[in-house]
């Protein structure tokens, strides 16, 4: 059964390493994420953009997922963004509190923006 | 180890509109086992129609019945059953009758419905449920079968 | 016909709609896209139809995934009931595993999962923070249910 399976692929534009997820992001995600993140990390990222799309199916399993990055990310010092989640997935994400940890952009030239801005 | 084909159980009010919930259920069932777009809508068609004839003509719109869908998969073969309660048979007690029967008039399936079906699916099929009620049963395959046999 | 279907809306002013599936992780898209085709039908607005989404989504996962401890066996019985004011869904498991009731009353905090392994544990609350009533209990059979509710609002 193929159709929950969680597709990541990495990428990079203007010095962000951006990974993007399409799929599931639930318990079946967690190995893909977490390797693509070590991967990227591995080749010194220090901004990374996760970019969602919209209609992808986001569960607390996910989300837990996504507070283990998180915990890599501010102890490895980096900067991390998400592009591409609906408004009710980033709803969610502020009620979990990782809106406090990810900025949260609409889509990926807006992340990248953010970005310039941020290292300016 | 679950040996038997993974399925899924549905029943719905039987009153015109409910069949849309059912056709959601069964396509988000048949994306699982990797059917396409169009081969989910073909479903989704057949099973609305057969939903259709189980509520207007096997439960004749009496309020408080109810339809049964069940749905399995196995093999790369769908196969949906709607039970109706059967307060019109589509057929005198005897074996499922054949597609040709339908055709010319033996068990109504809502006017161009059968046609419509019998394009969409593999096969249909008609039968009395021992416990009462009527049971439309169809298949498709995951790769649609034409006339011609091949396959695509 | 004993009797017209007025006289039976004004005495069965719901409709119920059940669905029996396995349990196995993958299955609450099932009851997700069912649920969310009733709710449009329903005329809810599209933030509250996400949010029951997402509810039943972690309540059918605890259901696949505690309650029935993924026994390929049992089923979880999602019960979807049209009220003219409200949807109320219902979600129960074949029980292996009782809910403990103070599980249901936890508020995770995202700082405390930065330190901890397990990471989880935001199902139960984003059931609670996501529908507008929801209760925690024992099933006629003997397992968990949970019962959310989002009302209409016209």
């Amino acid at each position: 059964m193929l159709e929950d399976e969680l597709s990541v692929s990495i990428r990079e534009r203007d010095g962000v390493s951006i990974i993007d997820l399409m799929g599931d992001v639930t318990t079946f995600a967690e190995e893909k994420i977490n390797s693509a993140y070590a991967q990227v990390t591995d080749h010194g990222a220090k901004q990374i953009l996760l970019n969602f799309r919209q209609n992808d199916y986001i569960n607390s399993a996910g989300i837990a997922i996504l507070i283990g990055v998180v915990t890599e990310v501010n102890r490895n010092g980096q900067r991390l963004a998400v592009s591409g989640l609906s408004q009710h997935f980033q709803r969610i994400f502020r009620m979990v509190g990782l809106s406090q940890y990810i900025d949260i952009y609409q889509d990926e030239n807006e992340a990248l923006r953010g970005f310039a801005t941020a290292a300016a | 180890m679950d040996t038997q084909s993974p399925s899924i159980d549905l029943t719905i009010p039987s009153e015109l509109g409910y069949e849309k919930i059912a056709r959601e259920a069964v396509a988000a069932f048949a994306r699982r086992f990797g059917f396409d777009h169009e081969r989910i809508e073909d479903l989704k068609t057949a099973l609305g129609e057969v939903c259709i004839n189980a509520i207007e003509h096997g439960n004749a719109c009496v309020p408080g019945l109810r339809v049964l869908v069940h749905c399995e998969c196995g093999n790369d073969r769908l196969t949906v059953e709607v039970h109706d309660r059967g307060v019109k048979q589509y057929l005198a007690h005897g074996p499922s009758a054949r597609i040709e029967q339908k055709v010319f008039g033996s068990a109504p399936l809502r006017g161009m419905g059968l046609m419509l079906i019998s394009q969409l699916v593999d096969d249909v099929g008609f039968s009395h449920n021992p416990e009462g009620g009527n049971i439309c049963r169809f298949s498709l395959e995951r790769q649609q079968i034409h006339a011609n046999g091949t396959r695509e | 016909m004993t009797s017209s279907p007025n006289d039976h809306d004004q005495m069965h002013p719901e409709r119920v709609i059940e669905l029996r599936l396995p349990s196995r992780l993958g299955y609450e898209k099932i009851a997700m896209d069912a649920a969310t085709s009733l709710a449009r039908r329903m005329g809810f607005h599209e933030d509250r139809i996400n949010a029951l989404r997402t509810a039943l989504a972690e309540a059918v996962t605890n259901a696949i995934e505690h309650g029935n401890a993924h026994d390929s066996a049992m089923r979880v019985l999602v019960m979807l009931t049209v009220r003219p004011d409200e949807l109320i869904v219902s979600v129960a498991d074949q029980g292996r595993n009782l809910l403990d009731p103070d599980k249901t009353l936890v508020t995770p905090s995202i700082e405390e999962s930065f330190t901890k392994a397990d990471k989880g544990g935001w199902g139960i609350w984003l059931i609670r923070e996501l529908v507008d009533e929801v209760e925690f209990s024992t099933g006629p059979g003997g397992g968990n249910q949970v019962r959310m509710v989002i009302h209409l609002e016209k």
